[in-house]
């Protein structure tokens, strides 16, 4: 399962622009033209900050722009350089993939006429972006503008109220097509004036969701405002609401919207310049997981990265948590001047798309790989920041058995019960029981069924069952044999489904996905055979 | 508007994703290695082994890999292939 929810999570470029299209009802391309159309000349120097799949950086560079654009996705990319090549405007245009807080490492002070950033800003966190503004000041020459295209959500009660409202449908279907969603702007009108920016809207699209806005720098210095390092203090107490956050995360994991924690620097305890500072994502369970696993023992630092609500695991597969991501929220949390030591702690499950090496370069931090389970963490910083095997490895104990064991039928519950409660009344509560009590003898002896993954596992059971239900019915029971029959496939289908998902939520085993193709063959076998048999043996 | 998602297409490529992660096998280059660890620190299901005395891993448990790739990621000597 695991897999399979990775490579869904994964937004191909293709997918990403087809979704962006269908959000914006088109209207995007028609703005980005008149960007090219009024604010380009010929030999202008533009930064594009988060160029995508480079629609917009082609059309400057065809319009004479001599263009630097930068993007954090591999994938987008890869993209724009495609488009790029083909377009024949190769030597107009310098990709790099770069987080957009990292510009003002990057390029010159005053070396851009035109820094343009298109539905980027909001893919971004508030003190990103705040920050992003900062440094595009500085980056700006003197006659320099900046132009901003995004998604705003309106100021007023009833234009957000419509807004939502509208928008909801859209966005969800939008989001399932292609896993493309965007996170409209709050007030960045304020954000940008408190910037130093003067700033206009050029235009409007989608009763004003959608806007442009031009800015320059104002006379002004900017505002007095230097991005406050710490967010606050971290516990796990329980409250009513980390309460119903645990309920929904228990049976409803993997259903978005995931609950998430603000990116940015916690403490937990008392941390001081040299304490430990770990590395984390934004789901909210794994943070306080995190939390729980430290509180009372240690005094911590806390730097929560963006990755998009998911845990680390899955982030890191999907790409949502990358090593470009992690090296721009160090580098606006301002810990480099504070933390006596550079060293980073990251939770070793985000080696799968992480790259530690790069960011060890990159930053001149330490990179340390933390254990694998968050309770594991005291004992790993008592000995040095050294694991044993025991921390390193993966185990897939009782105790997190029966807690996937609940994630799997929160959601598979939702989807073989809620048709079956309403086409088949009769069978639900069998139907349920028969779920609960498969799903907990998986969860209690998986370790011991023979086979590599869960599907093997659940077969030569499943088999026994259906051949034990039909010798038992042919030789004491043959008038139930119809009934008996149905119902044995129907727990065969059930204890196949159950304990190969069960298996697929750990990451312990390849090929899940292999699963879910062999799930559905060996479904329409045992349909068929369901279908077949009391016809051929003439039960019915 | 667009096209609209193709099932068949979509079950067809993800058969295919399915079969190429199963078949996928690492290749190690001893001769890059350097000994940095980095592999047997991140693999989750204990794949790698250092060997201390000759600077270098040892890969066993070919059988336990689950084609994460965290250790072809982590190799800054690229010593290390999933293909």
């Amino acid at each position: 399962m695991a897999t399979v929810f990775m490579k869904w999570l994964e937004r191909r470029p293709a997918d990403y622009d087809r979704g962006i299209r269908l959000l914006t009802l088109g209207r995007l391309e028609a703005m980005q033209q008149r960007i090219v159309e009024d604010l380009i000349q010929r030999g202008t120097r533009v930064l594009e900050i988060g160029c995508g799949t480079g629609a917009l950086t082609v059309a400057m560079a065809k319009a004479g722009a001599k263009v630097s654009a930068i993007d954090i996705s591999p994938g987008m990319l890869a993209e724009a350089a495609k488009r790029i090549e083909e377009e024949n405007v190769k030597e107009y245009v310098d990709l790099q993939r770069l987080d957009a807080v990292m510009i003002d490492e990057l390029f010159i002070p005053q070396s851009f006429d035109l820094i343009v950033s298109s539905l980027a800003l909001s893919e971004m966190t508030e003190r990103g972006r705040r920050y992003i503004l900062k440094a595009a000041r500085k980056l700006l020459a003197a006659d320099g503008r900046l132009v901003v295209l995004d998604e705003v959500r309106p100021a007023s009660m009833g234009a957000r109220l419509l807004f939502t409202i509208v928008r909801a449908p859209l966005q969800f279907l939008t989001w399932l097509l292609t896993r493309t969603t965007t996170h409209p702007l709050v007030d960045f009108e304020g954000v940008l004036s408190h910037s130093g920016f003067d700033w206009d809207v050029l235009s409007t699209e989608l009763a004003g969701s959608l806007r442009l806005y031009l800015a320059i720098p104002g006379d002004q210095e900017e505002s007095e405002h230097t991005p406050e390092m710490f967010r606050g203090r971290l516990t796990g107490a329980r409250t009513l609401r980390t309460v119903l956050i645990d309920l929904w995360t228990s049976l409803f994991r993997i259903i978005p919207p995931y609950p998430q924690v603000k990116p940015g620097v916690y403490a937990v305890g008392e941390p001081g310049r040299e304490s430990p500072l770990l590395v984390t994502g934004n789901f909210e369970l794994t943070v306080r997981r995190l939390v729980r696993a430290i509180e009372g023992e240690l005094n911590i630092w806390i730097l929560v990265v963006d990755s998009g609500g998911i845990n680390v695991w899955c982030a890191a597969g999907g790409g949502f948590l990358t090593a470009d991501k992690i090296i721009g929220a160090l580098h606006i949390s301002g810990l480099s001047e504070y933390l006596q030591h550079h060293a980073l702690i990251l939770p070793q499950l985000c080696a799968n798309g992480v790259e530690g090496w790069r960011i060890r370069e990159q930053t001149g931090w330490g990179v340390h790989w933390g254990p694998a389970r968050a309770d594991d963490i005291p004992d790993y910083l008592a000995r040095g920041r050294k694991k044993t095997d025991d921390m390193r490895w993966v185990q897939f104990p009782l105790r997190d058995r029966l807690e996937m064991t609940a994630v799997t039928l929160g959601f598979y519950a939702l989807m073989i019960l809620i048709p079956i409660a309403i086409f088949w009344r009769t069978m639900f509560w069998p139907t349920f029981f028969a779920m609960a009590a498969l799903s907990a003898f998986y969860a209690v002896v998986l370790p011991w069924l023979p086979g590599r993954d869960g599907l093997a596992k659940s077969l030569p059971l499943a088999m026994i069952a259906l051949a034990g239900m039909l010798v038992y019915s042919t030789l004491w029971d043959p008038a139930a044999i119809d009934i008996l029959f149905a119902r044995s496939i129907g727990l065969t289908a059930l204890s196949v489904f159950i304990a190969a998902e069960l298996q697929g939520m750990s990451p312990l085993m390849r090929g899940e996905q292999a699963n879910w193709g062999w799930e559905a063959v060996i479904g329409a076998l045992l349909g068929l055979a369901y279908w077949l048999i009391p016809n051929v043996m003439g039960w019915r | 508007m667009s096209e609209g998602p193709n099932l068949g297409s979509l079950l067809a490529e993800h058969w295919y994703l399915a079969r190429k992660l199963r078949s996928l096998e690492i290749h190690f280059a001893p001769e890059r290695c350097k000994g940095l660890w980095q592999c047997y620190e991140v693999c989750p299901v204990g794949c790698w082994t250092p060997d201390y005395d000759a600077r270098c891993v040892v890969f066993h448990h070919g059988e336990r890999c689950i084609a994460c790739g965290a250790c072809v990621l982590q190799c800054p000597e690229k010593a290390i292939a999933l293909r």
